[in-house]
């Protein structure tokens, strides 16, 4: 039954998704917020393999974006390097450092796991700030090219417009959204979760705990550059307030609100976090006022956030016990 | 050269002075509950607005304005306690919620009322100067010293020779021991939160006229507290005096030979080595792991 | 023909204290062993070193042959080894089945990730089988989809064993199964252990307090004592043997 209704979720995601650019033809501003709503969204979901899955918590993550966001806008803008091979370096480049970071801190237990990531994500936005020559320091690298024109016989897409961009973050973040399930549903997620759960256990099953752990922050890492990338080349310019540290904060924040553990929680959270404040117009201060309490209440009474909420009231709505299994 | 070091070595002491109070509220929250509280930044900073505010409109006195700015923190503290981090005492993930959540309602509320532009506290003790040779420091930094030094003493005697204090030593030691020799381990929490944010806004009331008061005045300090505790030890309260005052001399003597843009990168990279090499900090107490 | 499991000088301390003091014996052929002792015997230090928690100060453990004092806990369960835990561990928020299922997983992480990318669903469905029969075993076929948190402690701690199980491990070792279990759950559980070695003829090592269990159930008894081997034998020899109830009459 469960099957059924992920499905149909899905599927009616990515056709509104798809169809985005051409309901909202004459509003650009909402194919604005939304592309910047899924560039935030891919790094949450490095953040959700992490910690929904992982259980482990990293305060610095947005770090590791600006490795992706910088390397990618350098290959582009002064090396020409078309999109894709720059992205994948980029995300490459990110995981590298995700790698070498996760080595020495992953034995760490929780408390000090934490505040180590903080540590990193700070002296990184440090380095992003001072490397003048190569980040262009606290202005940032400007003018960075969008994708070229991709032609297939006769259909064109270009990337210069909002929507022609949306709909390349849109199938970018599709990707990444696809690669998230594969993972979450394999033998590796299983792990992961188990890892999650219970170390020692998961350890006696024959479970390598710490390549587990790393191979999931090296690839939230990725990920998570790969989401800075977008974001760069949507707003054609690299800067390192991006990256900060209230930036990886609102990771996190996004991540709880919508549902770690769950799929589509990273987008519930980020289109809460980003979109729908634009639309309701509200101003800056009570938004962030109003995502205060809701992570209160989220805190005491709800730490499953939006998805879980939603999967609570089906299953009491359905009659069935409302233990609640944390499946995607 | 000697002077630009003794120079250094009174504002770091002024600065780890004002770390030592946020990180004794940090740690002493920590061990007793095993809450980690990230807001910590968040109250010191209300500690400076809520010590503006009855500076200018309740008392012109300085002094009485801290006072009643700490009562207030304690009583916030309580509060919060209570209806939030009671129930998260073995959560960290939720706790690091909840203290985001606290963020940005404090922090954003402080800019809907008094506005996002700084404001500035000019008391006396700021205004007069002390010359010592070349160099001239306000009244207040030593002030500070001062009332941070008397805090200390005032709140080792507390945890030592009252009851109440012994009955906080007992919870973080032993809760489950603490409750069978008749501790009400709730009165404990509060107790502790009450004291926690009191010191916190103490801080923010005696730095705010010092440079100035804006909302994100805490967010630093609360990072170096965080180091500080981390270094010194979770759980040990002269780790937490020891890291304070250490970060903040060594913070300030780095300006001399390293630009400011890296003066916390060093705290950070510092911190980063403690936590790989020694993790459980230089007076905690090793833990043997799982696995 | 080697022994199972050799355990031979271990020692290690903790701090001041000789938790184990050249501790030395052997399980030789298959059958329910017993490891026993009063309180501070060093018998749950021992059997932390076997399950690799602990490194050894000195001496080896070897189990068929291979030294295995020293070798992180899940390459020892990669290699045969399972184990329980005292408190009764299983993955809460999964199901019985998944619980069951996941201890066959192949854990390799090179596998693993070949499996995201292949899907075998082939080898799942026939693992299932066998996992529905284990539940089956323990009278837990209907809880299947149910998370494993729900469950009462007894019923969980049939599930650990019986996840156990579906490894197919080469040794299996138990730690205090008896602790927390309702006395008359005990019969219950002591059949079912009998039972799945009359099966499967895997070798048991039991660490237990319980002297009334592990007596009925063991076919032969470790003693250890103050670190030390006191005595190893059936258990009617153990119950009489004087060193060993000197050992224990001392204590209280």
């Amino acid at each position: 039954m469960r099957l059924s209704y992920s499905l149909i979720v899905t599927v009616a995601i990515l056709a509104f998704g798809a169809l985005a650019p051409v309901i909202f033809k004459t509003q650009p501003y909402v194919l604005y917020v939304l592309t910047l709503a899924l560039c935030y969204a891919i790094p949450v979901v490095g953040v959700n393999l992490l910690y929904g899955y992982t259980g482990l918590v990293s305060l610095g993550h947005m770090g590791f974006a600006g490795i992706g966001a910088y390397t990618t806008a350098l290959l582009m803008k002064s090396a020409g390097m078309p999109f894709l091979p720059a992205l994948l370096i980029g995300a490459i480049a990110s995981g590298g450092v995700g790698l070498l970071v996760g080595i020495p801190c992953l034995r760490l237990r929780s408390h000090f796991f934490i505040v180590v990531t903080l540590a990193v994500g700070m002296i990184l936005y440090t380095l992003f700030n001072n490397l003048d020559s190569i980040t262009g320091g606290a202005e940032g690298l400007p003018g960075i090219p969008r994708p070229q024109r991709f032609s297939l016989g006769s259909w064109n897409m270009e990337f210069r417009s909002v929507s022609g961009f949306y709909t390349l973050t849109f199938i970018v973040t599709a990707l990444v959204f696809g690669l998230q399930t594969l993972l979450v549903r394999s033998d590796f997620g299983r792990s992961l979760s188990s890892v999650r759960q219970d170390e020692a256990l998961a350890s006696a099953r024959g479970v390598n705990v710490f390549a587990h752990k790393l191979t999931a922050f090296a690839l939230s890492a990725a990920i998570a550059g790969v989401g800075g990338a977008m974001k760069v080349l949507f707003l054609r310019a690299a800067a390192p307030l991006s990256f900060e540290l209230q930036e990886s904060i609102n990771l996190i924040v996004m991540l709880i609100v919508g549902g770690a553990g769950y799929l589509i929680g990273p987008l519930v959270g980020a289109i809460g976090f980003i979109a729908l404040p634009e639309f309701l117009r509200a101003a800056a201060e009570l938004r962030l006022v109003f995502f205060g309490f809701v992570l209160l209440v989220i805190a005491r009474l709800a730490p499953r956030g939006i998805c879980g909420t939603v999967e609570l009231l089906f299953r009491k709505l359905s009659g069935k016990d409302a233990s609640v299994v944390r499946h995607s | 050269m000697a002077t630009a070091i003794f120079e250094q070595l009174i504002n770091g002491a002024m600065m780890g002075s004002i770390y030592v109070l946020m990180a004794l509220g940090m740690v002493l929250i920590f061990g007793v509950m095993q809450v980690l509280n990230f807001a910590h930044g968040v109250l010191f900073m209300i500690g400076g607005y809520f010590a503006d505010l009855f500076f200018f409109h309740v008392t012109g006195s300085y002094p009485l304005s801290v006072i009643f700015s700490m009562l207030s923190l304690a009583l916030i503290g309580i509060v919060l306690e209570r209806a939030i981090f009671r129930a998260l005492r073995q959560n960290l993930p939720m706790q690091i919620v909840a203290s985001l959540g606290l963020i940005l309602i404090i922090q954003n509320g402080v800019i809907q009322f008094w506005g996002p532009a700084a404001l500035q506290m000019r008391t006396s003790s700021v205004s007069s100067l002390v010359k010592i040779g070349q160099l001239s420091f306000t009244v207040q930094q030593f002030v500070i010293i001062a009332v941070v030094a008397a805090a200390v003493v005032t709140l080792y005697l507390f945890l030592m020779r009252t009851r109440l204090g012994t009955a906080m030593r007992a919870t973080s030691q032993h809760p489950e021991a603490a409750v069978v020799v008749g501790i009400n381990p709730n009165r404990v929490y509060s107790i502790t939160f009450a004291i926690a944010c009191a010191l916190a806004g103490a801080g923010g009331a005696l730095l705010g006229p010092l440079f100035l008061i804006f909302p994100q005045m805490g967010d630093g300090p609360m990072l170096k507290a965080l180091s500080a505790i981390i270094i010194g030890g979770m759980g040990s309260v002269p780790g937490a005096i020891i890291g304070g005052l250490g970060i903040g001399i060594i913070e300030s003597l780095s300006t001399l030979a390293i630009p400011t843009d890296y003066r916390d990168t060093v705290v950070f990279a510092i911190l980063i080595l403690m936590l790989l090499l020694r993790p459980w900090g230089l007076f905690g107490v090793r833990v043997r792991g799982e696995c | 023909m080697s022994a199972i499991l050799e355990v031979s000088g271990v020692s290690k301390r903790f701090g001041g204290i000789r938790a184990v003091d050249g501790a030395t014996f052997s399980l030789q052929c298959p059958g329910i062993f017993g490891l026993i002792g009063p309180n501070g015997a060093g018998k749950t230090t021992m059997f932390d070193i076997i399950c690799g928690r602990h490194v050894p100060d000195s001496g080896e453990v070897r189990f068929h042959a291979e030294r295995i004092n020293g070798v992180a806990p899940y390459r020892l369960a990669r290699e045969g080894l399972a184990r329980t835990f005292q408190e009764c561990r299983v993955l809460p928020d999964e199901t019985c089945m998944d619980n069951v299922l996941f201890a066959a997983q192949d854990k390799r992480l090179g596998r693993e990730m070949l499996q995201a990318v292949s899907r075998g669903t082939a080898a799942r469905r026939n693992t299932g089988a066998e996992a529905r029969r284990l539940l089956r075993l323990i009278n837990l076929e209907r809880y299947a989809d149910q998370p494993a948190g729900a469950l009462s402690y007894g019923q969980r701690r049939l599930l650990e064993i019986v996840s156990c199980l579906m490894s197919k491990p080469r040794i299996l070792l138990l730690d205090e199964p008896a602790s927390g279990i309702n006395p008359t759950l005990l019969n219950t559980l002591r059949d079912f252990l009998i039972e799945i070695y009359r099966e499967t003829k895997i070798v048991f090592l039991i660490v237990e307090h319980n002297m009334e269990f592990i007596m009925s159930l063991a076919s032969e008894i470790v003693v250890m004592h103050q670190g030390r081997v006191l005595a190893q034998g059936a258990p009617e020899q153990i119950q009489s043997d004087k060193s060993v109830i000197d050992a224990y009459l001392g204590q209280s």
